[in-house]
């Protein structure tokens, strides 16, 4: 059945990215980037971080479920690299797949109860654990300290969200193969449909942000100074009044809880606790809605869908073995935890958690501008840990080491980093386990073969036509208009309110199980995901046709 | 029981000991009626040949049964019900010939099966079609090719409740290629037997020790099609990724049946060919004759 493997071919550096191997291993290794979840370069303190997420985090995740690979991760030039390294010879690599997919097998059966019993009580622990801690009051031997317990206790929550994330996309996949074999190819998306319309963090933030807009609706005056002034001055003018400041107390009651996140992944980059100007943002943009666009009136409606659709699919399957029916009950119920755990897990590690690590190294990075080995506290992100600790132990004056990295950022951000690098081996042969990861990333986006047609995978059913809106960061958002097509690299869960707004969303990056085809989904909005190339191809403005059953987006105006 | 109409006997439940008379019901229903007590057979009733010859009489005068029939007819389904617990169990309407099994041409597949029946209309629809295919150019050209006269065949219709089997097989008590005697030979696949019958997929095939109910041979097969029953009869359809190179049979499944063999085995007195299945855990046996191969031709239960 499985044809011979390609010849493994060596992928050049371009010459603007010039590429120094740590070793001839590195060489020969297949590094691929991943620009859905780092779209830009990353300062060293954070490249750093992500290097150990995968190599402290996933790795060990992946040795609890014996799976037969490793992952690899390189900042290289700014960019940060991953590469998947066979854990045993080769010949061994399908038995070993075998016994992951037990393994993994055995969570996705245990898996509400893992959840609820096991992992979210951990990754609470840990975060009380560091908001137990008087950081401002620290001393420095004690910070310094601090500091190492918080790497080891980042190692261990980015092993918990490995976890808790192959299970959960292992769910969710192994249901739309089920469902595929059983019915079809009925659409992209029929099997999905089964699964939407749970209440999951994501929606909860943003639901937060509705219920806000609709308390600034209450007092007119609230209303009235968020509609004219927007930006941060808002906040300032917001302070003016009782009715404002009650507005405000909402605000920071709901930040307390939900204002953990930035603007997207990241250490390096505020949350909205520090810097609530996207959240107001968000709610400023809700203010001129209707009652109807209520996000639980969609939930209502998505869940009904969802209960009309199991039902007929029970139906269709009266008839069969019961080992097959069983099955499908089995994953079903894994698959709909499993897409609200996809977006949960986030919230509680990815923002939550890292909140917490991002307010460790600022204040370290408070403490070394104070003694002026940096200019500035957000600086620390440009050092790397043992830097950090050296500075620490005994200050010294960084400062020009900092801006020699900083012009190395900048000078990357201009430089479009390649897909690859080192050896090319071709794709990864068909298994339940590689075909999680290709509905995650997408994998390259089929040839449109046809001017003005972009083709991607299909993200979220359904037809929308409106005009481009190409946005880079979340920065731009406001710049978004009511029914617009929003065009992005990525999306990650602080980007969610913009899909309240949009028409239509096409990414760059992603596949069917991507962050953003699951949220477009429970929006109801049609996308396109993993395009390649639509934030270079599209220009802002010009009317688009996206058509997200097919995965095709017509550019019909410029 | 009644029965009514003319002749009497038109009508036979598997169990009652008229219904193992082969003139009235055909070999193949005859044997099962006989087995019905001892195993678990599931429960269904027999159109015998009477009420076949009161429809061939009274042919050009109706379109559907004739009334008599129709009524009896109507009334069993609604016992097979109560035997069932399920107000329309869904049923299967099997030919059955008196000179099939045990004669010299086995008829296979000359005659017409309907799977999945529910409401007593479909049955009634599906029992004169049964009998109608008697009449079939098909099937006269079949009985004169075996010198058989072409208008006198006689057919019974057996309704009996279809299991929505999980795995069939078909289990021979020699192995019917090599003549083996000491060892049960077992093909299994998933869903209903049509599949197997029917050869559209390379079942498992599993060898069990007659001695002491040991599995010493199994090769587990790529089972890429499944027969299920579907709204209106059946389909065959792909087995999904995950269940194909399952086995679909364990070690305790296979002495149960190799068990079941051995003993049908004793009661005829001939290595025999025996189609089951099981649903929920349970065991039902469908059908039971002599491994024509292997036996003469005369030899009866």
């Amino acid at each position: 059945m499985s044809a011979a493997p390609p010849q493994p071919r060596p992928v050049p550096a371009p010459p603007d990215f010039p590429v120094q191997w740590d070793s001839p291993e590195e060489a020969h290794l297949p590094w691929t980037r991943d620009p859905m979840h780092f779209p830009a370069p990353l300062p060293t303190l954070e490249g750093e971080m992500w290097c150990r997420a995968m190599h402290h985090g996933f790795c060990r995740a992946q040795e609890a479920y014996e799976m037969p690979i490793r992952a690899r991760a390189k900042q290289i030039n700014t960019y940060h690299y991953g590469a998947m390294v066979p854990a045993v010879p080769l010949e061994e690599m399908e038995a070993q797949g075998q016994r992951a997919g037990e393994r993994i097998g055995a969570a996705i059966a245990r898996l509400g109860e893992l959840w609820e019993g096991e992992w979210l009580p951990q990754v609470k622990g840990h975060l009380a654990w560091w908001d137990g801690y008087d950081l401002a009051g620290a001393a420095p031997a004690a910070l310094r300290a601090h500091l190492d317990q918080t790497v080891e206790r980042f190692d261990r929550l980015w092993e918990l969200h490995f976890c808790i994330v192959l299970p959960a996309y292992a769910a969710m996949s192994m249901f739309a193969d089920l469902y595929g074999d059983l019915f079809g190819g009925e659409g992209a998306f029929d099997s999905y449909r089964l699964l939407q319309g749970f209440e999951n963090k994501t929606l909860e933030v943003n639901q937060g942000l509705w219920d806000l807009s609709r308390k600034a609706c209450q007092y007119p005056q609230v209303r009235e100074l968020l509609v004219k002034q927007q930006g941060a001055g808002a906040i300032a003018a917001l302070e003016q009044s009782p009715e404002g400041r009650a507005f405000l107390a909402d605000l920071r009651e709901y930040l307390q809880v939900y204002g953990q996140c930035g603007t997207t992944w990241g250490l390096s980059t505020p949350t909205w606790i520090e810097e609530p100007s996207p959240a107001l943002k968000n709610i400023q943009g809700y203010l001129g809605r209707p009652e109807s666009d209520d996000p639980r009136a969609g939930l209502a409606v998505l869940a009904d869908q969802r209960e009309k659709a199991v039902a007929e699919a029970r139906v269709r399957l009266k008839g069969y073995p019961r080992q097959v029916v069983d099955q499908f009950e089995f994953l079903l119920k894994a698959g709909q935890l499993g897409v609200v755990l996809s977006e949960d897990h986030g919230f509680w590690i990815d923002f939550n958690a890292m909140a917490r690590v991002r307010r460790v190294l600022v204040e370290v990075g408070k403490r070394l501008a104070q003694v002026g080995s940096i200019a500035a506290a957000e600086d620390v992100f440009h050092l790397g840990l043992d830097e950090l600790r050296a500075e620490l132990d005994q200050p010294g004056d960084r400062r020009a080491l900092i801006a020699e990295r900083q012009a190395q950022l900048a000078h990357f951000r201009t430089v479009s980093a390649p897909p690859m690098l080192g050896m090319d081996y071709g794709p990864p042969p068909d298994s339940p386990l590689t075909r999680i990861f290709g509905k995650l990333f997408g994998g390259p986006p089929p040839a449109a073969g046809e001017a003005g047609v972009l083709k991607g995978h299909a993200g979220s059913a359904g037809k929308a036509r409106g005009r481009a809106r190409v946005i880079r960061s979340l920065e731009e958002a406001g710049r978004l208009q009511l029914g617009e097509i929003l065009v992005a690299e990525t999306t990650s869960p602080p980007w969610t309110p913009l899909f309240a707004t949009a028409g239509g969303i096409v990414t760059d990056t992603g596949g069917i199980l991507s962050h953003c085809a699951v949220v477009a989904r429970e929006y109801r909005i049609p996308a396109v995901v993993g395009t390649g190339a639509a934030t270079k191809v599209i220009q802002e403005g010009q009317l688009l046709e996206v058509d997200g059953d097919t995965g095709t987006v017509r550019i019909v105006e410029e | 029981m009644e029965e009514t109409g003319a002749s009497g006997a038109e009508l036979l439940w598997l169990g009652q000991p008229a219904c193992g008379e082969v003139e009235l019901v055909g070999g193949k229903v005859a044997n099962l009626s006989r087995l019905a007590a001892e195993f678990r057979v599931p429960p269904g009733f027999c159109l015998t040949t009477r009420a076949y010859e009161c429809w061939a009489a009274g042919l050009g005068e109706a379109e559907g049964l004739p009334q008599a029939c129709e009524g009896v007819l109507r009334a069993a389904y609604a016992e097979l019900g109560r035997r069932c617990n399920q107000e329309e169990p869904p049923v299967a309407a099997r030919s059955s010939a008196v000179d099939e099994d045990g004669r010299a041409a086995s008829f296979a597949g000359q005659y017409e099966t309907y799977l999945n029946l529910v409401g007593a209309e479909q049955v009634a629809r599906s029992v004169r079609d049964c009998w109608a295919a008697m009449r079939s150019e098909r099937v006269r050209q079949y009985r004169r090719r075996y010198g058989l006269p072409v208008d006198q065949g006689r057919l019974a219709v057996l309704v009996q409740q279809l299991v929505g089997a999980d795995v069939s097989a078909v289990v021979f008590s020699a192995d019917p290629i090599s003549g083996d005697r000491e060892v049960v030979v077992v093909n299994a696949s998933w869903g209903l037997g049509e599949s197997i019958v029917g050869g559209t997929v390379s079942p498992d095939e599993y060898r069990v020790c007659k001695a002491d109910l040991k599995v010493v041979g199994r090769r587990v097969a790529d089972k890429e099609r499944m027969t299920v029953a579907v709204p209106g009869g059946t389909s065959e359809v792909a087995v999904p990724r995950f269940l194909r190179t399952q086995p679909a049979l364990d070690e305790a499944q296979l002495a149960q049946l190799a068990g079941l063999a051995l003993a049908l085995e004793g009661r005829w007195g001939w290595p025999v060919d025996v189609e089951c299945a099981f649903k929920e855990g349970e065991l039902y046996l469908l059908q039971c004759r002599p491994i024509t191969t292997l036996i003469r031709p005369e030899q009866t239960l």
